[in-house]
């Protein structure tokens, strides 16, 4: 029953991906109305607070908030380091690790919000042939290159202006600043029919700006997820985040080598995020802080047992040549999609 | 964090906008976000009750006596939910006065449903729901309340609601006892002087919702007090945020076109 639901991995991911879309945007209709009824306050996916009807929110919110009114602001009142600074910090830390180390990083690719949509737009303009670009030295350039931005965004605004800000130093409107430049809460406001994290707040010129970045992350998002793939998570820095605790999660991709591996790069070319890694590396080398886990480079392996999802001792899944023939019949490595047949195939009677 | 901390989102500063009780709430100068001090206003009530959604028995319902300075509400315990109910009451041979609010900590436990909807006095005013954390009440907003006496519904029972900008406009309930409570766009005149609220929230400003009903040669008179905010598109431009969406999706049409040196990723890696 699963299989004829799931045929591939892909499928489940995809069906997983349109369930996690509900729960994150609209889930309050099935945990309740109240934030305390949410599934937690720190799930590892950009899952809006800003969303009236989001079932959890993301972790990062949390973080800047108590870095900014309970260790900035207590530091300020020179009170030493006391439970009831560090404690909240944390029980947050603590309350996103149970979930992650449930799934680790595929957080990003099979439950955050924003990723979905990235990647339905993306399939978008697969189905309307916009040509694919991607993060290589031959198209945009490396993808490595870009790889720091999201933990410059981590540090800076998850970690160093709400401190900052609690500390007196920055003014409180720098006290959520990765909130208000995110385009997931643009993103997925306006997926319940609310369009005023859409609009600008006036009167003061640091949130005017920080809404403007959002704004232009979130139409930049949009239109350049038809032709780059997981634009946004490529800075996103909720993956940075989730990269920090990336090996504290039983789930994992593993690859061994083999004497003809690294030449057909189809691993890589199926690799949302441009990971060269995976193909001309192994071990865990093959898997940088962009790995989000998708699992797209072992349904593409076409040999057997080369790349293999795992948690912990259990192999979820392993590469193998048969699915491999399956897989491309229906959508090619880069994500193109082979053209929709209408008619089934006649039989001869010959 | 928008509107869930700080004096924003607290229950009233004493002004002479209504002649409807009052809780009050009064400035923390300590900056310690697990205190609250609230005052009653119009009601000679000695205390104040404090009912927790979550915790230990001997934390749900807490007496805080009233003292010139008002009601100290200590610092939430843990795991005692979010929300808690604050109610002051007057009793006389002729009437039953009943003040109450909400105050929201920030503090972990259960939502605030059975916490509301347990009876708390003769005639209740119940908002179901309260604003979720990020949220509050707005000007141009339907909310909901539940009037009840003795524990069951009223049904055409008139609720009066007053703002701190002088707006008066009265709700009936229906045959369940819910009444759909339109908050007025009324931001529009200057505040009050020493309004307004400071801080990076929304301006914030008082309301009160009133029902009396009399029974057995008794007035029963409640209140329920909170704030609530300007629209969000008073200080917000949805015209900006468009112009800089459309900014974003220009610079991405670049992307759109195809590489002048394609490096052929066409021909097939169909390998099988």
């Amino acid at each position: 029953m699963l299989k004829k639901l799931f045929p591939t991995l892909s499928h489940l991911r995809s069906g997983v991906q349109i369930l996690m879309l509900f729960v994150t945007v609209y889930g309050s209709v099935v945990v309740g109305h109240y934030a305390a009824d949410k599934i937690s306050n720190a799930l590892p996916v950009l899952s809006c607070a800003y969303d009236m009807r989001s079932g959890g929110y993301c972790v990062l919110v949390p973080i800047q908030h108590q870095i900014h009114h309970r260790i900035g602001e207590a530091m300020v009142r020179a009170q030493q380091l006391t439970s009831q600074m560090v404690l909240p910090l944390l029980m947050t830390l603590l309350s996103f690790f149970v979930f992650f180390f449930i799934i680790g990083k595929a957080f990003c690719s099979w439950v955050c919000p924003l990723g979905t949509l990235q990647e339905l737009i993306g399939r978008l303009g697969r189905r309307f042939g916009i040509h694919l670009r991607r993060l290589e030295g031959d198209d945009l350039g490396e993808a490595k290159r870009i790889r720091p931005v999201k933990w410059v965004l981590l540090l800076c605004l998850v970690f160093l202006l709400p401190l900052l800000a609690g500390l007196g130093v920055a003014p409180h409107s720098l006290g959520n600043p990765y909130c208000d430049i995110c385009p997931s809460r643009v993103a997925t406001t306006l997926l319940t029919g609310n369009t005023e994290q859409l609009a600008l707040r006036r009167g003061g010129n640091i949130s005017f700006a920080l809404g403007a970045i959002a704004n232009v992350l979130f139409g930049f998002t949009v239109v350049g997820a038809l032709a780059l793939r997981q634009p946004f998570c490529r800075i996103c820095p909720m993956l940075a985040f989730n990269a920090l605790f990336q090996r504290l999660s039983p789930l994992r991709l593993v690859k061994i080598s083999r004497e003809n591996c690294g030449k057909c790069r189809i691993c890589s070319e199926a690799c949302p995020m441009d990971i060269r890694e995976i193909s001309g590396e192994e071990g865990s080398k093959a898997f940088t802080e962009d790995c989000t886990l998708c699992g797209r480079c072992a349904e593409y392996c076409p040999q057997d047992g080369i790349i293999k999802m795992k948690w912990g001792p259990l192999s979820l899944f392993s590469s193998s040549r048969s699915y491999y023939r399956d897989k491309v019949r229906t959508e090619l490595p880069d994500g193109s999609l082979k053209p929709i047949r209408f008619v089934r195939a006649v039989k001869s009677h010959d | 964090m928008p509107v869930t901390r700080g004096e924003e989102q607290r229950p009233d500063r004493q002004r002479e906008w209504t002649r409807f009780p009052l809780l009050a709430a009064v400035p923390n100068r300590t900056g310690e976000r697990g205190l609250a001090a609230v005052r009653p206003l119009g009601i000679a009530a000695t205390e104040v009750a404090v009912i927790a959604a979550d915790g230990p028995d001997a934390r749900r319902r807490v007496l805080y006596p009233v003292r010139p300075e008002g009601a100290l509400i200590e610092a939430a315990t843990p795991k005692t939910g979010n929300y808690h109910w604050l109610q002051a009451r007057a009793e006389s041979a002729e009437e039953i006065l009943v003040a109450s609010s909400v105050w929201y900590f920030p503090n972990p436990g259960k939502a605030p449903t059975e916490m509301l909807l347990a009876p708390k006095s003769e005639l209740e005013i119940i908002p179901v729901p309260l604003p979720r954390e990020h949220s509050g009440y707005r000007e141009s907003e339907k909310w909901q309340f539940l009037v009840r006496f003795h524990g069951r519904p009223l049904a055409n029972q008139p609720l009066t609601l007053e703002t701190e900008f002088g707006s008066r406009s009265t709700f009936l309930t229906d045959a369940n006892g819910y009444a759909t409570v339109l908050f007025p766009r009324d931001f529009r005149q200057a505040p009050a002087p020493g309004g307004g609220e400071a801080g990076h929230g929304p301006r914030r400003a008082g309301f009160v919702l009133a029902t009396e009903k009399t029974a057995h040669g008794k007035r029963f008179l409640t209140a329920f007090n909170y704030t609530y905010s300007q629209d969000a598109d008073r200080n917000r431009s949805l015209a900006w945020g468009m112009v800089f969406s459309l900014v974003g999706m220009m610079a991405a049409i670049p992307l759109l076109r195809r590489p002048s040196a394609d490096k052929t990723r066409e021909e097939g890696t169909d390998l099988a």
